[in-house]
């Protein structure tokens, strides 16, 4: 949408192209001018809703919609401390909720339901769970760690692999022109005949060609996959935790039509039943009627009732 | 099907009585609105007593059914037997003096088309009304669409209205199946509709699942005929050793055939003499007593004040 522009100084995409519009945590935009006007201290309130904001948490809008931007800023706030894995769950049903509780906070913090409240709720579980925190806080830095690492690793070897075919070729490349060197070396001294000696250097030249392709089709064996997972080595997974359910019995439905039973709808023709119905038309059975189905409801509300309750 | 439906679960009451009830505790109702909003006037004489308004009941349904049979185009019987429910069940709860059985009975028509898939534009459908100039029709088809939210809130969303006619038919193939002793099954379709016609305008619908209905205009039927078919009931329905079932249904049958012998014509000067006292009443409190419309509670839609309510009178309808 092109008629996106700043609340205050109503300058639009259309009017000024390098318009940059910015947000702040409570989600309401302002051009990049604007900001500058207004924050030539460093500090402020937002023009839309008073809230005090500091210039250095501006964000360049990166959606069109400015809440989701306060949304991610918000949610990203909220991980830091909501910050358990499933691991730490004893079932999935728990992890489950504690996820839905994330959500339930990121949402009302953005839609400003209850903040006051849901912040209270935050701080207390941060209490609650200041060793937890850190300790994840930690394994995550941890694993963030290996994981550059192995990347650092693959990059490497990469490389590596690059060098060798380089060298490889360059290789190749001198032993063809060592060979014709030396033919040439040879028609000058030798006293041989020229042409003998040519036959000579094609056979040496093919020679030369049939071990270069050899070379190439012998791969060097890997013993890493590209995860960076030794092969040969089992990887143990997780093993999957198991959802213990009862199992799905089908039975039969049962329905209690208060009526003497209905034939069924196979049955009608056997029955006699169709004898009695306007056959249908050709016209009627290209939308999958039957006069078996016309019977059938007939009879279903003829029969569905007609018994007395009892008691 | 009917044993699973919102009919059978909310719209078969038990006796006659409990129905009479209902309609008492309407009519209470309104006078007791009416003596709220401290109007001083409003002496007890003033309002319908409860006979009076049964025979103002029975006037206006008729004229319902007159409208629906000579509606062009026809009008299936499904779709009459519907409109006729939704009249019934719309004054079991409220009181013809507090919405006017005029438009209501309008708008039972009116949705029972809709509801029952029988497709007739809504310039059309207030076309039948002959005798309007069509600026008229214009005015009542707003009427008819203001009441028909409220209508369809008083039905309590239960719109399926399973009628016996269909029920009927079933009975007709299953008797030329299974019960051969009966020669000519198609004798008795026409006192058997005239039955079900009779008792649309009894209570019998609200008391009585439709497939019973059905089958006692059958058996009516085929009793005026001088056949017996109580084998059918032994043989063929399974009813040999169930003594008390079987007992049970001659007895709702007999009610049913004293329901719709028990009904009589309005007579015409009474309902002149009613129908001015309605008028009287409708003059009086409706204009008072902003008369409470479905959307307009939830403030969705504010249609402009309608000027001049009360300018056609039934006798335009038909």
């Amino acid at each position: 949408m092109d008629d996106k522009g700043c609340p205050r100084c109503k300058t639009t995409k259309y009017r000024n192209p390098s318009l940059k519009l910015m947000v702040n945590v409570c989600g309401h935009t302002l051009c990049e001018n604007c900001v500058e006007m207004l924050f030539v201290r460093g500090s402020g309130n937002c023009v839309q809703c008073d809230t005090p904001l500091r210039k250095s948490s501006f964000r360049v809008q990166l959606f069109e919609d400015p809440t989701v931007d306060k949304e991610v800023e918000i949610r990203k706030k909220v991980l830091k401390i909501y910050n358990k894995r499933d691991v730490d769950f004893p079932s999935l049903r728990d992890y489950n909720d504690y996820l839905e509780q994330v959500e339930d906070i990121v949402f009302n913090l953005t839609n400003n339901i209850d903040v006051d409240n849901t912040k209270l709720r935050m701080e207390q579980y941060q209490r609650e769970n200041r060793d937890n925190i850190q300790r994840n806080k930690a394994k995550l830095t941890r694993e963030q760690e290996e994981l550059e690492e192995l990347l650092l690793l693959e990059q490497r070897d990469n490389e590596q692999r690059r060098l060798d075919v380089l060298q490889e070729e360059q290789r190749q490349l001198q032993a063809k022109r060592k060979n014709k060197q030396a033919l040439l070396d040879e028609l000058e001294q030798s006293k041989l005949p020229a042409t003998l000696l040519l036959a000579q250097h094609k056979v040496r030249a093919a020679q030369l060609e049939t071990q270069i392709e050899q070379q190439k089709q012998v791969v060097k064996p890997t013993n890493l996959f590209s995860t960076g997972i030794h092969m040969r080595q089992t990887v143990s997974l997780q093993p999957v935790p198991k959802i213990e359910e009862v199992l799905y019995h089908y039975k039969p439905l049962e329905i209690e039509i208060c009526g003497p039973p209905v034939p069924e709808l196979e049955q009608l023709g056997r029955l006699g039943y169709l004898n009695h119905v306007r056959a249908a038309m050709p016209q009627d059975t290209a939308g999958g009627y039957t006069s078996a189905l016309a019977c059938h409801r007939a009879i279903q509300d003829a029969f569905s009732g007609l018994f007395p309750q009892r008691g | 099907m009917f044993h699973n439906s919102s009919q059978r679960k909310y719209w078969i009451f038990k006796s006659e009585d409990e129905l009479e009830q209902m309609r008492h505790r309407a009519n209470q109702k309104f006078r007791n609105k009416i003596h709220e909003s401290g109007k001083a006037a409003a002496s007890a004489s003033v309002f319908l007593e409860r006979h009076e308004e049964e025979v103002l009941f029975r006037h206006y349904e008729r004229r319902l059914m007159d409208f629906c049979s000579i509606f062009k185009p026809a009008m299936p019987k499904s779709v009459v037997g519907t409109a006729i429910m939704y009249f019934r069940r719309f004054y079991l709860n409220n009181s013809i003096m507090e919405y006017h059985p005029r438009i209501i009975m309008l708008t039972c028509a009116y949705l029972s088309c809709k509801v029952d898939e029988f497709n007739v534009s809504s310039t059309q459908f207030v076309g039948n009304l002959l005798q309007e100039t069509p600026a008229g029709q214009e005015r009542v088809l707003e009427q008819i669409l203001e009441y028909e939210l409220l209508l369809i809130q008083q039905l309590n969303f239960h719109l399926v209205v399973h009628n016996p006619y269909r029920p009927m038919e079933g009975l007709l193939i299953d008797l030329k199946t299974r019960y051969p002793m009966l020669e000519n099954p198609e004798s008795l379709r026409k006192s058997a509709d005239d039955f079900l016609t009779q008792a649309a305008i009894t209570d019998a619908g609200l008391l009585f699942p439709p497939s019973q209905i059905a089958l006692t205009a059958i058996l009516n039927s085929s009793s005026r005929a001088g056949l017996s078919m109580e084998s059918y009931l032994t043989e063929c329905m399974g009813l040999k050793g169930d003594k008390e079932t079987l007992s049970k249904m001659y007895d709702s049958m007999r009610r049913m055939k004293t329901l719709l012998k028990k009904y009589e014509l309005p007579k015409s000067e009474e309902v002149n003499v009613y129908k001015q006292k309605l008028e009287r009443i409708h003059a009086e409190f409706s204009s008072s007593n902003k008369r409470k419309r479905g959307y307009e509670e939830d403030g969705h839609v504010a249609k402009e004040r309608r000027l001049e309510e009360e300018e056609w009178t039934d006798e335009d309808l038909i």
